[in-house]
């Protein structure tokens, strides 16, 4: 063999360290081997051999990295593990954000629940209805105040302390014919474009029927929900990146006994 | 999923190279990619990481095995298994049907007349 020939196995010999340790353990050898029989092979001509040479080492380099990454990494106990984590992290996530979400808008509603039905027993007491909600000049729009608006027993407006672009919104139809037959019912009602109120509507008996109104602005209630919203997200893809990082490096270190069971 | 569990569809030219050339007998690395360059053994051109990453997917497959015969320490002998006869076997007959139907076509020319 030539020193030509002996400098390109050594050169041959130094690349083959590139691949996966498993695959360069069970083969280096054998190439080297099948190199060296192709120098001394008379039918092969060494342009044409050394342009297969790159490109094999190259493609196979490239496909015997996949092969080992699929090997570690695919191995059913490993996405098992990790997709029953990403499953239960997701679900913890969505508990950390549904949770005090539900705090919050529920604890949204208490003022205006003592507010409702304060206003609908002065009425059943003889207030009347006109003077149960004290004039008011709550802008809906801006204020974060809460307000009271008294309804006839067809839903028109009778008293309110709040307007919104200069008139009394009334809530659908649908939740006066809720009220009239369970008594109570507690929304989130949008009068207008952008704005969100925690309302509580109490049915009125007694000689003047009807319904009362109690209200909220909902902004501040939503802008921390935003950020509840927002810290479980954050949290998720933590847990998400911890999950990945380490199923990554359990398939790492888990990596030889599986490519040695598989051999 | 192995190339054991691919009987019934096409290998690719690698893995029926490598079948073929073991199909004679046994042979270490470099008389497969000798005998896979040749017209009869499939024409493919392979290098030493293409034949040893395919040997190594064979052999987990179970079609192929080290023949344990050596003239040399790094020159290992590999040996077509049952199941490797059977693999190769199939894509020959379903290379054969599409000859077959290449010549009904008269893409090829008849073979029986040359």
């Amino acid at each position: 063999m030539s020193a030509h020939s002996r400098r390109i196995e050594r050169l041959y010999a130094r690349a083959l360290r590139l691949y996966p340790r498993a695959f360069q353990e069970s083969y280096a050898g054998p190439m080297r081997q099948a190199l060296r029989d192709a120098l001394t092979d008379s039918t092969l001509t060494r342009p044409r051999f050394f342009l297969l040479l790159l490109r094999d080492f190259f493609t196979s380099l490239i496909k015997e990295h996949f092969a080992m990454l699929r090997e570690t990494y695919s191995r059913p106990a490993l996405v098992f593990n990790a997709l029953v984590l990403a499953g239960i992290s997701t679900v913890l996530a969505l508990a950390l954000y549904a949770i005090p979400q539900q705090v919050l808008r529920t604890g949204a509603n208490d003022p205006q629940i003592q507010l409702a039905t304060d206003a609908a027993a002065r009425i059943e007491s003889g207030t009347v209805p006109s003077e149960a909600a004290a004039t008011g000049d709550v802008d809906m729009a801006r204020s974060l105040a809460p307000f009271v608006i008294v309804y006839d027993d067809e839903g028109r407006p009778v008293a309110s302390q709040a307007r919104l672009n200069g008139s009394i919104p009334a809530p659908p139809q649908g939740v006066f014919r809720y009220v009239r037959e369970h008594g109570e019912e507690r929304v989130s009602w949008q009068p207008g474009s952008g704005v969100r109120v925690a309302a509580v509507i109490e049915r009125v008996g007694g000689a003047h029927p009807g319904f009362v109104l109690a209200g909220r602005s909902l902004r501040e209630v939503e802008k921390r929900e935003a950020q509840v919203r927002a810290m479980a997200g954050v949290a998720w893809l933590g847990i998400l990146g911890l999950i990945l990082v380490g199923s990554v490096a359990f398939g790492w270190i888990t990596r030889k006994k599986a490519v040695a069971a598989a051999v | 999923m192995g190339i054991g569990n691919k009987t019934q569809g096409p290998l690719t030219p690698a893995v029926f190279a490598v079948l073929l050339a073991l199909a004679e007998n046994d042979k270490h690395g470099y008389a497969i990619m000798k005998e896979a360059r040749t017209p009869q053994g499939g024409g493919i051109e392979m290098g030493p990481g293409t034949l040893y990453g395919t040997l190594d997917r064979l052999m987990r497959d179970g079609l192929v095995e080290e023949s344990g015969v050596s003239d040399d320490e790094r020159r290992r002998y590999y040996r077509l298994k049952a199941r490797g006869r059977k693999v190769v076997a199939a894509e020959l007959e379903r290379l054969q049907t599409a000859v077959k139907q290449g010549r009904a076509l008269g893409l090829l020319p008849d073979g029986a007349r040359r």
